[in-house]
């Protein structure tokens, strides 16, 4: 018969590292494969992620009410929050540029703290059902999340091309520097996130 | 000692007997369907050459013009490290930081990590810091974002071209060699096999 007990449950650490499996005593915090230190569970994964992502909520609201980049052409030129920079895009007919910055800018930050929060309920409140799907939700939230960085890079790249003085300009904004944090910080969250804790949590 | 002959998933540390997949095949968790292990042909080797193909085209990549744009009389070209510039002297700091971390340095120590890393084991050569130069390959992997950068080079292009005229540089065709010969190297680097090498390396010693 399969034995559906964790490796943890039966004595045995897992190396994070490597993927060595040692079994449990109480002087071997090192994996004797390649002498990393050897924790059952991501230490304090709960904490962790839930810090990260309270901070990541608290500057999404300013990555999306301050502008992020000014374009100045002639002199002139107003400052673009994140939804105005893709409705630029609808009004100058470039509709799936403006779908593809959506998803990345909008969409994903939005389903990746949503998701991390679903996925930290799921833990505390131990639910039971469907515990291989929110491994997949976990998987998904990992992959996507550097795609992200997405309209950092652009407007990265718009500053330095765009700099002609005085005839055109491209300024980004406060709300660059709050997006970037909110990418990372979302990262940070899935990268401290352990997903082993919604499976020792099935009965 | 305290090794096991015994494998856990590290996804959700179901206890299982290891796989031993042949190339070709897929190794998944039978409970929670995660990729515990892909073999690749000749996984060592083409490490190896690919990550010394990446270290050549990184020059290019990263010193030639990516793209140029000619705008109301004014001429511009625009090279990886122009865009951490131009944000640095905007005083956005943090993004200028991240951009150089996560489109420059990082795919280079990526790339010098796999060199290292596959030249020991080519020749089996044991080093001591094999385990932490593969420990810090493992976590910077997520960080290096070449290909988020292709799509914002681009998206900005796109946005770019109603007003001005563009020409791409031959930074750009590096970049994207760069970008495919990076794409196999990840996919060619079997992390199963290297640490299972590092681990006799360590023994031989």
């Amino acid at each position: 018969m399969k034995s559906k007990k964790t490796a943890l449950a039966q004595g045995f650490i897992r190396c994070h590292d490597c993927g060595c499996l040692s079994k449990q005593a109480d002087n071997n915090s090192h994996c004797p494969l390649c002498g990393g230190r050897l924790h059952p569970r991501l230490p304090n994964s709960f904490q962790r992620t839930a810090a990260l992502l309270l901070s990541a909520f608290c500057l999404y609201i300013p990555a999306n009410v301050f502008p992020i980049m000014t374009v100045t052409r002639l002199g002139v030129g107003e400052p673009h929050t994140i939804i105005g920079g893709i409705m630029a895009l609808i009004h100058g007919n470039m509709v799936p540029i403006a779908i593809l910055v959506l998803v990345a800018s909008i969409l994903v930050p939005l389903l990746k703290l949503l998701g991390i929060s679903l996925l930290l309920l799921n833990v505390h409140y131990r639910w039971q059902a469907h515990a291989k799907k929110w491994t997949i939700l976990y998987r998904i939230i990992a992959f996507v999340g550097r795609w992200s960085m997405l309209d950092i890079f652009m407007i990265s790249i718009l500053v330095s091309l765009v700099d002609m003085g005085g005839m055109a300009q491209v300024i980004a904004g406060p709300a660059a520097t709050a997006f970037a944090a909110v990418v990372v910080l979302t990262m940070l969250a899935a990268k401290n996130f352990d997903p082993r804790l919604i499976w020792d949590n099935q009965r | 000692m305290n090794q096991t002959n015994f494998t856990a998933c590290p996804e959700c540390d179901l206890l299982l007997n290891p796989a031993a997949p042949v190339v070709g095949d897929k190794a998944h968790c039978p409970r929670c369907g995660y990729l515990l292990q892909r073999p690749r042909k000749q996984s060592i080797e083409r490490t190896f050459a690919l990550s010394i193909a990446g270290l050549i085209l990184m020059f290019p990549a990263n010193l030639m013009p990516l793209v140029g744009i000619k705008m109301l009389g004014g001429a511009k070209d625009g090279t990886l490290w122009s865009g951490v510039v131009a944000l640095f002297e905007e005083h956005l700091w943090g993004v200028a930081v991240l951009v150089f971390l996560s489109s420059i340095l990082f795919p280079l120590l990526n790339i010098i990590l796999s060199l290292l890393i596959s030249a020991h084991l080519y020749f089996n050569q044991p080093n001591r810091h094999l385990a932490h130069w593969m420990r810090w390959l493992q976590h910077m992997d997520e960080w290096a974002m070449l290909e988020v950068y292709m799509l914002g080079i681009i998206v900005a292009c796109v946005k770019l071209s109603a007003t001005s005229e563009l020409k791409f540089g031959f930074g750009l065709y590096a970049f994207v060699a760069l970008l495919i010969v990076t794409g196999m190297l990840a996919s060619s680097l079997d992390k199963v096999l290297f640490w299972r090498q590092i681990g006799y390396l360590r023994k031989k010693k």
